[in-house]
């Protein structure tokens, strides 16, 4: 780090140079900005679906069925001439929410098993590092896969499936981020000047440790959410009428002829995703 | 009137990365066969300068205008393609950092070929043949040893010498070192910079040397130039430059340098905290027998019988290189780590096989300053919170007192009150090894260990540390253990030193006894490799400035 | 090769099978909980046809009838001497089952992985030749690819190059371009990964000093690229590339859903729909093996290839950790 800024004294509040990115500090990369729009018009539409179109995602007019994208029907209507915008918008809440559920279970499990076997070290170390060895040597699709055969073909059990499979990863890096942080300097002066190990713990390790995490985190959160559109499309989710994307998608492929049923719900997806990881990379202060 | 050009002339060189200009209207020339330095602290150019002579910037982000020609060529203008030819074979470079200045995953032989190839020697065997012979100019005493081995298992001295090697070996017209020794060891550094002047001179190489250090760069260059914020300051003759600094920050700059000013924090003994002139048998206020710590997997214990003790109120200063085991023997001093076999005493009382909560009673007492600030400092904590943590940790007072304490404590440490609610990161490095003494004082305690505490700093900061701790030990009678490598900070500022090496203590005593007549050899090096520049003797307590001085060769 | 080494490597093989094990344990706790009972489920399906004979061996075999540990004890030990048992709704071994269609796994796979490796060489080696401004498309990639759902890749391709140009048929999936647009629409998601550690890596490897006085010492951009950076920026890559065979693996069974393919990932869909437990528990068990085995190697080609490492670590290195946050599986 070569943030010494020279004074001559002391005296004069010179800023140091900053290593990653703060937020506040200036505007955000115009990208970013285009990303966290995007982000929040996804939110919108999975709290208030039915502010954004009029349309029923369920029940269909068959007359108007498999027609093209239209003022009328932005991404065109399906089979049974149901409007695929508003499958879209209103398969918002479930394909997102889901995936916050998967990324809380990964954080919360994962995050205590990787704090306790970096903080205590020793034996606990090296049983929850096997654990984890063990969940990552499955992969991890696989793993959701067969998870969420067992507890049964809906969305939710699939967030819970995907959340499992996720556990390992944060596990090892909140895991290395401990020891990385308990190693570190500051923390040995706190003990110097009398913190207890809770005190530390608690003030020091998690603060510094669960920055990475949180980055992770968001990161996880757009991985979660191809993971679970992957768990639909196989028919692992909720069934039809429910309209998650990656169902949206499996439902669609069947209609050559109409192809915006595949790419009006795969564009959402992907842009979707998309604004999750630039903003992801961003929080990381690498871009 | 000469027709031949310099070998290197910079005129109105500026630099800028993205939009800010680091380097401003820069200039100055060298002769063939002459030496130059260019003096600074961070964030001063120098570097830059170097990394523009050699074009070796950071492509894309970096622009340079202005003229620098290698003899006679414009080599900014040059197309890379035109400009290769040179690389090595005219301009050579040394780098600052050998351990990462070879590929680490390549043997040294591999690398040093590709230097042998400039040359233009077509036969791999005879190419290997001049890379011996290059290596034992250098005096690396196992030539084919260094040439098959990987990087990582010389030390950093040898490496220097094979990178100082591979630059010399094109037999270049200008070798440019960008602070060649200051990752290495005092007494390497000195033998590294001993080699490079005679290769120099032998070679009739001319050298541009980039460096922090003043001293040095008076000891070993014809010309000196001052850079600040990317501008110079002053240039001339290094006599000249030395004995009349025309500038403010010149003067300034000098005056921090410890090598060239002994006595700057010392005072007539009687006029310190009074227990400096305790009378004899007055019972230490550190005491540390005897004390013996291995690590496991290590050969030789880090620590192997060291004593030494300290009266009340004064500084003792712990001097060794890397290795010597002051690091260790701090640890076991704080209880950090506890000693195989010995004994620590601190005020009388006894600190090792201390339980966690008894260490606890004894730390409000004993408190430590880090060597790096930028890690000693919680990065997602503000000012005000750091230097409270021990305040509230102990439950010092009511909240309000603590809070008062801490304003007084910033105070004291000269850092204005603004800056508590300011995190580490938007702190310079002096401002932040300000918040860390803070941060020791805040418990009032007896003894203070400074490791190091100005070693990343830049000399003006550091003078200003020392003068800082130099007044608090005034006010406040503290007692420091001081550990440093820097002989000439060490002079400047310690009552009774120890000399360690290699876990054991080499030579104990008063300052003044060990620096003016030291009876072990290695003291005796380590004092010879404090810089000694060309024709500038020391100033002496009470004499008057140093008379001009004639330039040197 | 040195004691130190041998005892490294004695340690990793001995951790590597402990967790086989493990893994072997964690799937079949998570399938025996399967809500539904696969005895009324598929054994007495008419469909399967089954006899009553054939259906009191089965229970009988696994020992259905027994407690659960009774069973995990019994099918670990089998799995342990190699039996992996019968498939509940062909009858026929699992391993048969399981060696019809590994092949067609195996080639998909290499083949995905060819394209994943080449793409991240395109892309990274490409990040260091073109100037500044043109970079930025280039270094986008690997983001772009890892925002698109796999089968959006699978069905993209073979919506434009099969419907719309003809290129293949649907009709006949194991074609050399059924089997190449397959390989493309796995690889791509992996490339990513590879792309992003081996970019970063130049990028790091290009701003030591090293490359510095390597330059100074007049090396053009090419010899720099390959003599210097490029053996070190693999360290990681070999890495990572040990930890995307999990996601191949993965990968395979939407892939091979789509384009129809017989195969490991479309064996588990079928298998999930029909129940098939011990199938199941076999499929997932080997690709935890293989998972475990070829992370084995990369942990011990390492230290060979790195010579800075003198004492091997004994858990997985250190860089694997931090690798952990960038590699994570969809």
């Amino acid at each position: 780090m070569s943030g010494t800024v020279t004074a001559v004294r002391a005296a004069a509040p010179a800023p140091g140079r900053r290593g990653p990115r703060r937020r506040g500090a200036a505007l955000p990369p115009p990208t970013v900005v285009l990303s966290l729009i995007v982000l929040a018009v996804v939110v919108a539409w999975s709290l208030a679906p039915g502010l954004f179109t009029g349309q029923d995602p369920v029940a269909g007019v068959t007359s108007q069925k498999l027609l093209g994208p239209s003022a009328a029907h932005w991404f065109g209507t399906d089979h049974l001439g149901r409007d695929v915008f508003a499958r879209v918008v209103h398969g918002t809440a479930s394909s997102v929410s889901s995936a916050l559920v998967a990324v809380v279970i990964g954080v919360v499990v994962g995050g205590a098993v990787g704090l306790l076997a970096g903080f205590l070290g020793g034996l606990v170390d090296v049983v929850l590092a096997r654990v984890v060895d063990v969940l990552l040597a499955i992969p991890s699709f696989l793993l959701a896969v067969i998870v969420v055969s067992s507890l049964g073909f809906r969305t939710i059990n699939a967030a819970v499936a995907t959340g499992v499979s996720a556990v390992a990863v944060f596990a090892r890096v909140m895991r290395s981020e401990v020891i990385r942080t308990r190693r570190s300097v500051f923390v040995e002066a706190s003990f110097l000047q009398g913190g207890s190990r809770t005190h530390v713990l608690l003030r020091h390790v998690l603060p510094n440790a669960s920055r990475t995490v949180l980055a992770l985190a968001v990161l996880q959160f757009g991985l979660s959410i191809l993971v679970i559109a992957g768990l639909a499309f196989l028919g692992y989710g909720d069934p039809p009428p429910a309209s998650d994307w990656g169902l949206l998608v499996s439902a669609g492929k069947d209609y050559p002829t109409a192809p915006w049923l595949v790419y009006a719900p795969a564009a959402v997806t992907i842009a979707t995703v998309l604004s999750v990881n630039r903003t992801s990379r961003w929080l990381r202060g690498t871009g | 009137m000469s027709n031949t050009p310099p070998l290197l002339r910079v005129q109105g060189l500026s630099v800028a990365y993205d939009r800010t200009e680091v380097v401003s209207d820069v200039s100055f020339s060298l002769p063939r066969g002459g030496s130059l330095a260019l003096i600074g602290e961070s964030g001063s150019g120098k570097s830059t300068i170097a990394r523009s002579v050699l074009r070796l910037l950071p492509a894309g982000t970096a622009r340079a205008r202005g003229v620098v020609e290698v003899g006679g060529t414009d080599v900014l203008g040059l197309s890379e393609r035109r400009f290769r030819p040179l690389r090595g074979r005219t301009l050579g470079f040394v780098p600052q950092d050998p351990a990462n200045a070879l590929n680490a995953v390549r043997t040294i032989g591999a690398q040093a070929q590709e230097a042998a190839a400039l040359t233009g020697e077509r036969d791999a065997r005879a190419r290997r043949e001049l890379v011996l012979e290059t290596f034992s100019r250098v005096g690396l005493r196992e030539p084919r040893r260094v040439y098959d081995a990987h990087p990582h298992q010389l030390s950093g001295g040898m490496l220097q010498r094979v990178l100082i090697g591979l630059a010399v070996l094109p037999r270049p017209a200008l070798l440019v070192a960008d602070e060649p020794t200051s990752a290495l060891d005092v007494t390497v550094q000195r033998r590294v910079l001993d080699l490079l002047t005679g290769l120099r001179a032998d070679l009739g190489i001319g050298l541009l040397l980039i460096t922090h250090d003043l001293a040095v760069a008076a000891e070993r260059a014809e010309q000196i130039v001052v850079l600040r914020g990317g501008r110079v300051q002053e240039s001339g003759p290094t006599a000249q430059v030395f004995s009349a600094p025309r500038t403010q920050y010149a003067r300034a700059l000098q005056a921090d340098v410890p090598a060239l000013n002994p006595d700057r924090h010392r005072l007539p003994l009687p006029a310190r905290a009074p227990a400096a002139a305790a009378p004899a048998g007055a019972a230490p206020k550190i005491e540390v027998r005897d004390v013996v710590k291995s690590f496991p997997g290590a050969g030789a214990p880090a620590v192997d019988g060291v004593s030494f003790s300290v009266a009340a109120g004064t500084t003792h200063a712990l001097v060794g290189e890397s290795g010597s085991g002051k690091t260790t023997t701090v640890r076991l001093l704080l209880g950090l780590d506890a000693p195989d076999t010995g004994e620590v005493r601190v005020a009388g009382e006894r600190l090792d096989g201390r339980s966690h909560e008894q260490l606890r009673t004894a730390r409000r007492h004993l408190q430590l300053v880090y060597q790096n600030p930028f890690t000693s400092l919680d990065p997602t904590w503000r000012v005000d919170r750091i230097v409270r943590e021990p305040l509230d940790r102990y439950r010092v007072g009511e909240r309000a007192g603590r809070e008062e304490r801490v304003r007084e404590l910033l105070a004291r440490v000269g850092l204005d009150e603004r800056l508590a609610r300011r995190r580490p990161s938007a702190l310079s490095g002096g401002q932040r090894q300000r918040v860390a003494i803070a941060r020791a004082l805040a418990l009032e305690p007896d003894v203070l260990v400074l490791d190091e505490p100005t070693s990343a700093l830049d000399v003006t900061v550091q003078a200003g540390i020392v003068d800082v701790l130099v007044t608090l030990q005034r006010q406040l009678g503290l007692t420091y253990l001081f550990v440093s490598h820097d002989l000439a900070l060490v002079r400047q500022f310690a009552d009774t030193v120890t000399v360690l090496r290699a876990g054991r203590v080499v030579e104990s005593g008063t300052v003044e006894a060990v620096f003016t007549d030291p009876s072990e050899e290695y003291t005796r090096a380590l004092l010879r490799a404090v810089p000694r520049p060309l024709g500038v003797v020391p100033r002496q307590p009470g004499a008057p400035a140093p008379a001009p001085a004639p330039t040197a060769g | 090769m040195d004691r130190g080494y041998l005892g490294f490597a004695a340690r990793r093989v001995g951790q590597a099978l402990v967790v086989v094990l493990l893994a072997y344990v964690v799937t079949f706790v998570v399938i025996s909980v399967l809500p539904g009972d696969p005895v009324t489920n598929t054994l007495r399906n008419p469909e399967n046809g089954f006899t009553e004979a054939d259906v009191a061996r089965i229970v009988a075999y696994y020992g259905l009838d027994q407690p659960v540990l009774v069973q995990l004890w019994e099918s670990l030990s089998r799995f342990a001497t190699g039996d992996l048992g019968v498939s509940l709704r062909s009858n026929l071994p699992v391993s048969q089952t399981i060696g019809d269609v590994l092949g067609s796994t195996a080639v998909l796979a290499a083949a995905a992985l060819a394209v994943a490796v080449a793409l991240a060489v395109l892309i990274a080696f490409g990040t260091q030749y073109l100037p500044v401004r043109a970079q930025g498309v280039l270094r986008a990639l690997p983001s772009l690819f890892l925002s698109v759902p796999n089968f959006v890749i699978g069905l993209v391709l073979i919506h434009v190059f099969a419907l719309q140009l003809g290129l293949f048929r649907v009709i006949y999936p194991d074609s050399a371009w059924a089997t190449s647009f397959a390989a493309l629409a796995l690889g791509i998601p992996v490339s990513a990964q590879l792309a992003e550690v081996l970019t970063a890596g130049l990028d790091h490897e290009s701003r030591q000093e090293y490359a510095s006085v390597a330059r100074s010492r007049g090396l053009g951009r090419t010899r720099l690229l390959l003599r210097h950076l490029l053996r070190p920026s693999s360290l990681p890559v070999v890495t990572v590339l040990a930890l995307t065979v999990g996601e191949l693996l993965g990968g395979a069974l939407i892939t091979e859903t789509i384009f129809g393919r017989t195969g490991i990932g479309s064996l588990v869909e079928s298998s999930v729909t029909t129940q098939d437990l011990p199938v199941l528990q076999a499929v997932v068990s080997l690709a935890a093996v293989v998972f475990v085995v070829v992370n084995l190697v990369a942990d011990l080609v390492h230290p060979l290839l790195d010579p800075r490492v003198r004492k091997p670590p004994t858990r997985p290195s250190a860089e694997r950790e931090v690798l952990a946050q960038e590699v994570s599986t969809p």
